[in-house]
């Protein structure tokens, strides 16, 4: 029996959950469509579902300052148009999230829902790895915080517990002087990646001194190679240019990309480091 | 723009369609109303060797072929009657009905299709042309899988060729196109008062009448349908509906309860006939100063499995194979081919997009072969009044493309852009010229059609209007109305013209092949002057007129010879693009459309057309991707099959030339169509003048473009 839950706040969501294991429905904008039947019947949900959209306490996006480092925290049910409004949001997760579908939905769908989904072309995922996004998991009585990188362990499968709720996403706030979201879509609105990209570096005293570069539907889950990153801090600009053919070999490696029915393979790992090429090319004119 | 009926007026129907109060058939209730669903082939091509069901409760049915009265049979009368209601023992495509299950709960009627199991033996299937062509798995029909072969000849193309300096020869290809009409299809069949009505969101109401008819072997006057408004069609509900009408029609027969068939959006996009891919093949020789002075063409459509108006597509092609050029000596080999693929049938165009393309990127290659300009290089081949055409008869139009060429240039720019633009590395800009016949092929209107139309005198000084062609969101209902109004000095809302209702109007024919305004316009004019001549008699006064053939226009069918078309509409597009190194992607900076179209029957109805033809156009010349994996549509999402949205096409600049022709109403010709046929080749040709890199196939993809340059 599929039954439905509507909880009145968080605490009572959190002991639903722990009771039925009910799955959080926020948006629904992902679970809608995947559940869709036949126009004038139910949904065909598997499992108990509980709507959570509507709890105020996870609708916020505030600043945390803790000695010299801010973050960004952004509750559990904020929709994707607030989080692209608030003045505080780093400019590639706004983009990120401005690419995502039309006003409308963006209206009602969550940042959470967008990683909870766990796509390869999440659009928001690709730069929230690059961003080194922390997703706070709770369940009654206890609380976790997982990186994104470990949160989301393939298509479509994060380590969420069937007892916990994903309430905030913390993104650190970090200088960055360079950066670049970019989406390829099978259309110019409302279209779903072909692949993305999101690079995010910042130079101190003329050498690269954080730098992340992440690829979106390029794989399973978001490409993110930290080992390839760690070459390229300590580099001045000029040096950056000189070895881009070599970082570009470097990244062709770890881009395995596959043939669906939005691209080929090939497209996909080519567009990819041409999009790497073009941010680094203009990375090294920053300094 | 001079005539006084291009004047624009409010749509008829424009409040109730924005306001949200049109009713469609998914609005409408009915008592007792029992819910259908197909149970489809899952398989290309296979044995059924069982078919495993649960047990259905009381007021659950199993519907299929054995539920067909004596009377009848299990196909579907459509131009061919190949298709069948119901597969039985064997199955051709993936989605092909097999049975309906129905009943008055959704949920419970999904359930029991879900628990049906299907046993097939697998057989080979044939996908490809290639697969078609080399009977892959034994023939799909007939023996050699060749639904349709016709070869057209004028000159001594042998000859010719013979004295030819050079020859240049292309391969074009272009995919299938789905209609993504905003209505999904559905119908609804009834039983009132011991007769079958069928309610339908349709283009063609006698066509379901005469198929459902035919499939329960009773009286045509035995079935009655009914149009409700139609949420756009675009050729995909003129034939395509039968293929619904008629196994729900049986199953209304042996419940005689109503019963819905409504199609969500991915049954629709993934079991719906599309537009033919095709594949063409063109040889041209060109003697020493470049002029062409012979042509070979060989045309290959892919009808899927059932043959449906595939010759007739295919005849479209092929008459349109020579563009708006006068080839003295050329062949035209045209072939449609069985595959098991889901048939394809009628699209906005309906074969001719697919020569026209062929035709255009030929002669862009030419020119670019030999160095010349494009433009310069059509223009000098440009058919005039008078030409022979492909089917030995002349060209009859006043063919005014150089005052159009005239006109689009100075709109874009074109012949200072493509100078500019010749050294540019990421701009190109694209050239192509059409023509589109109106009406049906050929004597189609006078030995096949016949249209009636009707009028009459209403209470209240009102008249009413009795035609089979229907509003699908092209404007219908207000040009009909105008044509109607202005002979009979009514205004437009003192014209009655309901959704057509096979029991209350006459046969005038399908609402289809452009002919809608310029055939069925002209007899409704015809009938007006009729009604008025007559209109003192008084109330209930009525007038009918049926078609009758101009004399100077001859065609013999069996050979294809003579007046393909009795008048032609014809156009010019424009296309600017630019394209992203890094990302292959395409930029569309500007389109320009001139027309000529006769007489625009309302010039913002006609700025409608031109910018929905040609968006739509654009999309299967550019994103609209449609591959089959095993015989299914791969894109059958609105995710993944992605047509245009206002952002990925700038505002489409159209004008409109007057070129009154004899027998159209206030001159009007065929324009539904044509609007559609020069924007796949005009934006090729940009790309390809961006990218550096020819282009022979359609749609061309971001994919395409990187592959392109990688040659
Ligand atoms: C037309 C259309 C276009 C789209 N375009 C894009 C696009 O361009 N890019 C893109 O990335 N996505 C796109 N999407 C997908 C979708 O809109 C996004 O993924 C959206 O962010 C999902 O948010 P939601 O709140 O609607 O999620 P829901 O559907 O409510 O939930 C999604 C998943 O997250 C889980 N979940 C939600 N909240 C929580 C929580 N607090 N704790 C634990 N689990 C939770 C749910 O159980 C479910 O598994 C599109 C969808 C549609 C329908």
């Amino acid at each position: 029996m599929v039954d439905s839950y509507r909880p009145k706040d968080l605490k009572e969501a959190l002991s639903i959950r722990a009771e039925h294991g009910a799955m959080p429905l926020a948006g629904g904008t992902d679970l809608m469509v995947r559940y869709q039947s036949w126009t004038g019947t139910l949904p065909l949900f598997k499992n108990s579902i509980m709507f959570i959209g509507h709890l105020k306490e996870m609708k916020y996006i505030k600043k945390e300052a803790k000695d010299k480092t801010s973050t960004l925290v952004i509750g559990g049910t904020a929709t994707l148009t607030s989080v692209a409004n608030h003045p505080e949001t780093p400019v590639v997760l706004k983009e990120a999230v401005l690419s995502i579908a039309a006003p409308a939905l963006r209206n009602n769908a969550t940042l959470t829902g967008n990683i909870c989904n766990a796509s390869p072309a999440g659009d928001s995922i690709c730069a929230l790895y690059a961003l080194d996004a922390v997703i706070v998991i709770e369940k009654t009585g206890s609380r976790r915080e997982v990186p994104i990188t470990e949160f989301i362990t393939g298509p479509g499968r994060t380590v969420l517990a069937e007892s916990e709720l994903v309430t905030a996403i913390k993104v650190p706030l970090k200088a960055s002087s360079v950066n670049n979201f970019t989406k390829v879509g099978t259309r110019k609105a409302n279209a779903l990646s072909k692949l993305s990209f999101t690079g995010v570096a910042d130079y101190k005293n003329g050498r690269v001194d954080s730098i992340a570069l992440t690829f979106g539907a390029v794989g399973p889950t978001v490409v993110r190679s930290v080992e390839l990153e760690k070459k390229l801090k300590g580099l001045s600009g000029s040096e950056i240019e000189t070895k881009i053919s070599a970082i570009l070999e470097d990244y062709s490696t770890v881009i395995v990309p596959i043939d669906d029915q939005r691209s080929s393979a090939v497209y996909r790992k080519k567009v990819a480091l041409n999009l790497l090429e073009k941010y680094l090319r203009e990375l090294s004119r920053h300094e | 723009m001079g005539a006084k009926i291009s004047i624009p007026v409010r749509r008829i129907d424009a409040k109730e369609k924005a306001g949200g109060w049109a009713k469609y058939i998914g609005d409408y209730e009915f008592d007792n109303l029992q819910h259908g669903r197909f149970l489809r082939s899952e398989r290309a091509r296979a044995k059924i060797i069982e078919i495993k069901k649960p047990v259905f409760p009381e007021g659950y049915y199993y519907v299929d072929a054995s539920d067909i009265p004596s009377s009848g049979k299990n196909n579907i009368q459509m131009i061919k009657d190949d298709w069948r209601v119901f597969a039985v023992d064997e199955v051709r495509y993936i989605g092909e009905t097999i049975a309906i299950i129905l009943g008055p709960d959704k949920q419970k009627v999904l359930d029991l299709l879900n628990e049906i199991e299907i046993i097939y033996e697998d057989l080979i299937p044939a996908f490809t042309f290639d697969d078609a062509l080399a009977c892959k798995g034994g023939a799909v029909h007939g023996t050699d899988n060749i639904f349709a072969e016709y070869l057209l000849n004028v000159g001594n193309t042998d000859n010719a060729f013979k004295n030819a300096d050079k020859i240049i020869e292309g391969k074009y290809e272009t995919g299938f196109q789905e209609h993504l009409y905003m209505e999904t299809q559905g119908l609804v069949g009834t039983w009132e008062d011991g007769k079958i009505t069928m309610y339908a969101s349709a283009q063609c109401p006698f066509y379901i009448r005469k198929s459902v008819a035919g499939t329960l072997g009773v009286p045509l006057g035995d079935i009655r349908v009914r149009q409700v408004t139609t949420g756009g069609a675009f050729g995909g509900k003129e034939h395509f509906p039968d293929v619904i009408a008629t196994p729900l029609a049986v199953a209304v027969n042996k419940i005689k309860k109503p019963i819905s068939m409504i199609y969500d959006r991915i049954e629709d996009i993934s079991f719906t006939c599309k537009r033919h891919p095709s594949k063409i093949t063109i040889k041209t020789g060109l003697d020493k100063d470049n002029n062409i002075i012979a042509m070979e063409i060989d045309t290959l459509v892919n009808g899927g499995a059932y043959e449906s108006s595939t010759p007739i597509v295919l005849q479209r092609a092929i008459l349109h194979g020579l563009g708006v050029y006068n080839i003295p000596n050329a062949r035209i080999l045209g072939r449609a081919v069985a595959t098991n693929t889901f048939p394809s049938d009628a699209y906005r165009g309906f074969g001719a997009p697919q020569g026209l393309f062929a035709i255009e990127m030929h002669m862009s290659h030419i020119a670019d072969e030999l160095g010349l300009d494009t433009s310069d290089f059509k223009r000098k081949h440009f058919i005039k009044t008078n030409d022979i055409t492909i089917t030995n008869s002349k060209m009859h139009d006043d063919v005014k493309l150089e005052e159009m060429f005239a006109k689009i240039d100075e709109m874009s720019d074109y012949s200072s852009k493509v100078k500019k633009y010749a050294n540019d590395p990421v701009k190109g800009i694209g050239i192509a010229f059409v023509n589109h016949g109106g009406g049906f092929t050929g004597n189609g209107e006078q030995v096949v059609i016949q249209g009636v139309v009707k009028m009459k005198r209403l209470d209240d000084g009102k008249a009413g209007l009795y035609v089979s062609v229907v509003e699908m969101g092209q404007g219908l209902q207000t040009t009909m109305r105008k044509i109607a109004a202005g002979e009979l000095g009514l205004s437009i809302e003192d014209v009655v013209y309901d959704n057509p209702d096979t029991d209350i109007v006459p046969d005038s024919g399908p609402t289809c092949a452009s002919r809608s305004i310029m055939v069925v316009g002209f007899l409704v004019q015809e009938c007006a002057k009729k009604l008025k001549a007559k209109w003192e008699e008084g109330v209930g006064t009525e007038a009918t007129h049926q078609y009758v053939h101009p004399e100077e226009f001859v065609w013999e069918q069996e050979t294809l010879q003579g007046d393909a078309y009795p008048a032609y509409g014809w156009g010019i597009n424009v296309v600017e693009v630019e394209y992203d190194p890094v990302t292959f992607e395409v930029k569309t900076e500007g389109v320009w459309a001139v027309w000529d179209v006769g007489v625009a029957i309302d010039e913002t109805i006609m700025q409608g057309q031109s910018s929905g033809g040609i968006i739509q156009a654009l999309g299967y010349a550019s994103i609209e991707k449609c591959e089959l994996k095993n015989g299914a549509f791969m894109q059958h999402t609105m995710a993944d099959y992605t047509i245009p949205t206002s952002l990925d096409f700038p505002k489409v600049e159209t004008v409109f030339i007057d070129n009154p022709y004899k027998y159209g109403p206030s001159g009007a010709k065929g324009a539904g169509e044509l609007v559609f046929d020069a924007a796949p080749p005009a934006y090729a040709e940009a790309v390809q003048n961006a990218i550096g890199k020819r282009i022979y196939d359609i749609p061309v993809t971001p994919e395409m473009i990187m592959e392109a340059l990688n040659k």
